[in-house]
């Protein structure tokens, strides 16, 4: 059988890559070293590492299956078993719970050892079934790859295999096959320990324990996904991914997923030019080898039919296929007509928060060049101010959260917005003690592990800053207080305004001994966006439009406009008003992504002329004049920038259908067609370019991405940057008063045109619900799962009450954007009645 | 929202309070669930979880894991034939076989008028005196097939309210292990809330 | 020396010849295609699909030819197989099947990675077609029916010995009950090398049976 030995090998190279990263005993070893021996040579150890650990890291594999080094150790597989010289002779003891010790004798190969080997994986394999070849795992797989280098080769059982029902869908994207669970806890290790969430435990004792989840109550969480990927035998298996390619036929590229702001750097597999699974990559730096589902699984709309793969135009009152030159000539041509008309100031581009950062730059290049105008937005009306998402001054690091001494979450859910973080500030809080602070209008994901925990009313967030500033909250002060802070700000609530989350940074740098800051945005490239000038009032490479870093640019581009520009509030409003004639969208749906979009809609409706360069036909592009496909995720090469200013390298490897371009493409032929040629060759020279006029990208090329600076690197490499921005405290709106306060925040699964187009995942949004407090509900006569009438003066609808004691009362929690839910805008005020009565 | 009796779930407020973390109640909240329903029941699996703030899975990796916790209706008599090594080698399973002969129920199963429940357990301690049968875990020791079928037929015919070691060692034992041991007179009243007696579960000072 | 008896004696060995030869003693040109030559029985000739003894196919689309095959001309696909309605012992069947005969080198690896001996080759070699479409047979072709032979320009021809391939029997059948509804009652195993003689695979209820009486805990 060739076939085998060919898929050990490839498996193990994809294992390695894996687990690049420090280990958690490691890393937190400090600079002390033990001598040990392993297998007669001697090695220098950090004191406190685990044997199997310091073994690996010494190149020495010592087998195992339910040592994970991202989890905490078990010893539960015994498949490490090593002997060690003790005082009473050599034992044979597991090296993943034993920790390394001066003049430690370690034998990994020895006859002993060998023999014990042998026994284990004889064991673990009495049970299991010898089905690889219709297994999912067959050809990547821990077991068969372990049993073909250190097992026995034959098996002394001839009795039946264990048969039990399978395969078992545990959650609507796992599937559980209990034949062949060799019970090393991983899965279950994980939703305790990573994602806080155990819906799966062992069931039962002896010889029929099995791993499952409690009768209907589904193993539901964000990071299901995960297990699959741990698992080190076939028991967990993708729904998706399910007998779609073997390992042998998938090639292979790294990226970084770009569903969160914190780009957890992946493995996009592909077979037969089509994306078939993302695999998590251990980086130190980002998601330690995890993947929330979202980032995982929602990949599908790349490869979904009603993707656009023709430019499209408008004759007749219908959209139309053409030719590009068509397309865009007509484009270039009413580009001509209007600027000469009115120049600049009419021209708005809205968009380009989720394409690469060299997208970005086409885009700003393009504005500023070809429009003349400021008039560009990669925010859509639900962020911060740009100056403080891209220049704040003490930035954080993803990292700082796991050596400080508070963490500060006063923002969105992080567990539905921003999973990544999520589970990084769990596991400060949880495993390394850090103190956490939680502040947030309702129960958040992370509130189990909160050393604190305040909740506001939607828009009262002001008031309670003023409290905490007048010493009303002495516990909270005393946190704030300590040495090194980080504060994770962001708008919880639409109706908390954009200006609370600064207020909240300028607060605490105020307080703390060191703060470091982390502003949460949506949208998952939207920080490069902003660094490539995608804002009003920014110009590529953290510049200011005024600031003297615009020379280098001036030289390049030629003189930019001078006047700010307008915001996406400010574009939608002067479309209204005839003030914008021509709107250009790229990669934005407004009318489902602004938090008011009675606003969108009426821009669209009036709107003179509008181009959309989009994946997918949505709500804001239906009534486009011209509509160009362009290239997806996988699809083109290119940096993304995440929260942090971490640059990384995103690469190509699947092919983009039909005719479809990337951004910068579409936007340098337009330009040429345009009369104002902007001269972008290809990607690499893109970056190129802007790492020369761009003064915080400064020494950021591809190849130093791809060689010296593999988990990417934090702009600015030189240390200080262009604009430093720093957080001021704010005055904010009054704080509503009624009874009750609308909360509209976000959930991992929406209704955005991303996750519609992904059949995995488009069932698991939540649907039309309220959630209410079960006083609040009673005062309404709202029952349980019976549906109710929302209503604020910016929108109503029908939704299903959900009655939630994690809501507290006065507060009726709306999630924003899901199928079938009617927009609410972002008036708190709201009034909600039972139907029916 | 709880449906434990008011009783109950002022028990269960005091057990919790006795451990420093909620989660460590776990155990004792499962018999006073398995003593609410009569077996333990999904919907009490859930209330644990409620109670001890876990999730309901993770309640019932502890309720699957121990086979004191029974999650299907137990029958008046819960009779438990140990077939532990030292019963074993002294005719344990014959004892066992007995019991399941006359009483017409296998083991891991309780007879269709919902009198006996059968089943075989690991080592109950009593290897002194095997081969050992508990009736609602109360001990007989010196147990002979025959005398197994003289149980089953006076449970079966006299139906006690109470069964009692010292009556039953009286009528079906043999050999006794220790004749000194802890005496102990109450008897059980049913196979659920038996550890009640030995305060594992009741107030402080409660036997 | 006339050019004459030069003729004649090249005549004579061509008459000789064919005196014996209409004599019958040496016939070496067989009637092809009306006559067939016997193939040695290890002739690497084109590839069959072929199917368990009782309808099954033996495919389970692993891809492991696809992985062996030196000259990548194998394209294999798995699906699910439908429960109640199984295409295949187990979970999964092959749904997409399809070898290239043009890049084919015939060397058979094929036939060593399958688990299942689904993939097998036969003494049948002729492949002309008038497109290169043709030369890429799909699983339609290659799948064996029910009277033991496949699609074939010439049908009547013997396709190799059926009774070696009715007593192989893959290391793999289906392990699972749930899979294999279609096959209660029947020997799991035939007496291919393994160890041990095993009984026919229980029914369903008697292995639910079975498992309810290993978990009978409370």
């Amino acid at each position: 059988m060739p076939g085998p030995c060919q898929i050990a090998v490839s498996c193990r190279h994809v294992a390695c890559t894996a687990s690049g990263g420090l280990g958690v005993a490691m890393g937190e070893a400090g600079p002390e070293h033990v001598t040990i021996t392993i297998d007669g040579v001697s090695h220098e150890v950090p004191a406190g590492a685990l044997v199997i650990k310091a073994a690996q890291d010494r190149g020495t594999y010592i087998p195992r299956f339910c040592w994970h080094e991202r989890m905490n150790p078990v010893g539960m597989c015994r498949m490490c078993l090593v002997e060690v010289q003790g005082p009473r002779g050599p034992m044979l003891v597991t090296a993943c719970t034993n920790n390394v010790a001066d003049g430690m004798v370690v034998d990994t190969r020895g006859p002993t050892v060998k023999k014990a080997q042998e026994a284990v994986l004889e064991f673990l394999l009495a049970n299991h079934p010898l089905d690889c070849p219709v297994c999912d795992k067959g050809g990547e797989c821990p077991l068969q790859d372990q049993a073909f280098s250190h097992g026995p080769g034959e098996s002394r059982f001839v009795e039946i295999k264990r048969n039990f029902a399978k395969p078992i869908p545990i959650s609507d994207l796992v599937l559980l096959d209990r034949e062949r669970c060799i019970l090393c806890a991983r899965c279950t290790r994980f939703s305790d320990e990573i994602s806080g969430d155990p819906l799966i435990e062992f069931k039962s004792r002896a010889n029929v324990t099995e791993v499952n989840t409690f009768p209907d109550l589904p193993f539901s969480s964000y990071f299901s996904g995960n297990t699959i990927q741990i698992c080190p035998v076939g028991a967990l298996t993708s729904a998706q991914y399910r007998f779609r390619a073997r390992p042998w036929d998938l090639q292979m590229v790294e990226s970084s997923g770009m569903h969160d702001t914190a780009h957890p750097r992946l493995s996009v597999q592909v077979s037969q030019n089509e994306v078939l699974r993302l695999v998590g990559v251990d980086n130190d730096a980002t998601n330690h080898g995890w993947l929330s589902d979202k980032d995982r699984f929602g990949f599908q709309y790349l490869t979904s039919e009603e993707r656009l793969t023709m430019p499209l135009v408008r004759q007749d009152g219908q959209l139309v296929e053409t030719t590009w030159a068509e397309a865009l000539d007509r484009v270039a041509e009413r580009i001509g007509l209007i600027r000469d008309e009115d120049g600049g100031e009419v021209f708005a581009v809205i968009g380009g928060g989720h394409g690469t950062n060299e997208d970005a730059y086409a885009i700003s290049k393009f504005a500023r060049v070809v429009l003349e105008t400021n008039n560009v937005d990669a925010r859509l009306d639900d962020a911060l101010s740009s100056h403080f998402l891209a220049a704040t001054a003490d930035r954080g690091l993803i990292a700082d959260i796991d050596g400080a001494d508070t963490i500060l979450l006063w923002g969105p859910d992080l567990k539905e917005e921003h999973p990544t973080l999520y589970l990084r500030v769990r596991r400060a809080a949880q495993e390394l003690g850090v103190r956490l602070v939680v502040i947030h209008p309702r129960a958040t994901g992370l509130d189990d592990r909160a050393s604190m925990k305040l909740t506001y009313r939607p828009g009262g967030g002001f008031a309670l800053l003023d409290e905490v500033a007048d010493g009303k909250h002495p516990e909270l002060r005393q946190a704030l207080s300590a040495d090194r802070v980080v504060a994770i700000v962001g708008q919880a609530s639409f109706a908390d305004g954009p200006q609370l989350a600064e207020s909240v940074a300028a607060y605490v740098r105020n307080k703390a001994g060191s703060a470091r800051i982390l502003p949460l945005a949506r949208r998952g490239n939207i920080f490069g966006a902003l660094d490539m000038g995608l804002a009003p009032d920014l110009l590529p490479g953290r510049v200011a439009p005024d600031h003297a870093g615009r020379a280098a640019l001036a030289e390049s581009w030629g003189e930019p406009p001078a006047a700010r520009g307008k915001d996406t509030r400010a574009m939608l409003e002067g479309i209204d008003s005839g003030e914008i004639r021509f709107l250009l969208l790229v990669g934005a749906d407004p009318v489902r992504d602004v938090p008011d979009p009675r606003r969108a809609l009426l821009a669209m409706d009036s709107a003179e002329y509008v181009v959309s360069i989009d994946l997918f036909l949505n709500d804001s592009n239906r009534e486009a004049d011209v509509v160009l496909p362009a290239a997806g995720f996988a699809e083109k090469d290119g940096t993304v920038t995440n929260l942090e200013g971490r640059v990384q390298k995103v690469n190509v490897i699947a092919p983009i259908p039909g005719q479809g371009r990337p951004d910068w493409a579409i936007l340098d032929d337009l330009a040429e067609r345009a009369g104002r040629p902007i001269g972008l060759a290809n990607a690499e020279s893109i970056a190129k370019e802007i790492s020369e006029v761009a003064p915080a990208y400064t020494g950021i090329t591809w190849d130093h991405l791809e060689w010296e600076a593999r988990d990417g690197a934090v702009v600015p490499l030189s240390g200080s940057q262009p604009l430093s921005h720093i957080p001021v405290a704010l005055k904010g709106d009054n704080a509503p008063t009624a009874p009750l306060l609308l909360h509209v925040g976000r959930t991992l699964y929406d209704d955005g045109v991303m996750l519609r187009h992904s059949p995995s995942l488009r069932p698991l949004a939540r649907g039309a619900v309220v959630h209410l407090n079960p006083e609040d509900a009673k005062k309404a006569g709202a029952q349980d799962g019976h549906p109710v009438r929302v209503v604020t003066s910016h929108g109503e609808g029908e939704f299903s009450a959900i009655l939630d004691e994690g809501t507290p009362e006065g507060v009726v929690y709306v999630p924003f954007n899901q199928p079938g839910g009617a927009p609410l805008g972002t008036d708190a005020v709201v009034r909600v009645t039972a139907v029916g009565r | 929202m709880s449906h434990w009796s008011e009783a109950t779930q002022e028990r269960a407020r005091e057990i919790i309070a006795r451990y420093p973390q909620k989660r460590s109640a776990v155990m004792p909240l499962l018999y006073l669930a398995m003593a609410e329903e009569g077996y333990l029941t999904n919907e009490g699996m859930e209330e644990v979880a409620r109670w001890v703030d876990i999730t309901p899975a993770q309640v019932q990796a502890v309720a699957t894991f121990y086979t004191m916790y029974k999650r299907r209706p137990t029958g008046r008599y819960l009779v438990s034939c140990c077939t532990s090594i030292s019963c074993m080698l002294l005719g344990g399973d014959d004892v066992l076989h007995a019991v399941e002969d006359e009483s017409g129920v296998p083991h891991g199963e309780t007879g269709a008028d919902g009198l006996l429940s059968v089943e075989h357990v690991e080592c109950i301690g009593a290897c002194g005196g095997a081969p050992a049968v508990q009736v609602n875990y109360e001990l007989i020791e010196g147990v002979t097939p025959d005398k197994a079928r003289d149980l089953v037929r006076w449970l079966d015919t006299a139906r006690p309210d109470v069964v009692n070691t010292d009556e039953m060692q009286e009528l079906f034992g043999g050999v006794r292990s220790f004749d000194w041991a802890i005496r102990e007179g109450e008897g059980a009243k049913g196979p659920y809330p038996a550890f009640q007696a030995l305060g594992t579960v009741g107030r402080e000072g409660e036997t | 020396m006339g050019i004459l008896s030069e003729l004649i004696k090249g005549l004579r060995v061509t008459g000789g010849i064919m005196i014996r030869t209409i004599a019958g003693n040496e016939l070496v040109t067989t009637e092809y295609p009306k006559e067939m030559r016997v193939k040695p029985q290890r002739f690497h000739g084109r590839h069959v699909l072929n199917r368990y003894p009782d309808g099954m196919e033996k495919c389970i689309g692993c891809e492991l030819c696809a992985g062996a095959c030196p000259a990548q001309c194998i394209y294999v696909r798995g699906e699910d197989n439908d429960p109640d309605n199984p295409k295949s012992p187990g979970e999964r069947f092959g749904y997409v099947y399809e070898i290239n005969m043009l890049r084919c080198i015939f060397c058979g690896l094929c036939v060593e990675a399958c688990p299942t001996e689904a993939i097998t080759m036969t003494h049948l070699f002729e492949f002309s077609t008038t497109n290169r479409e043709d030369a890429i047979y799909t699983k339609e072709t290659l799948l064996m029916d029910r009277r033991g032979s496949v699609p074939h320009m010439f049908p009547d021809d013997e396709l190799v010995d059926l009774d070696e391939l009715d007593s192989a029997d893959g290391w793999v059948r289906a392990t699972a009950p749930s899979g294999v509804a279609a096959y209660q009652g029947i020997e799991m195993w035939q007496g291919t090398p393994g160890p041990g003689d095993w009984s026919p695979e229980p029914t369903q209820e008697e292995r639910d049976r079975l498992s309810r009486d290993r978990t009978s805990d409370g």
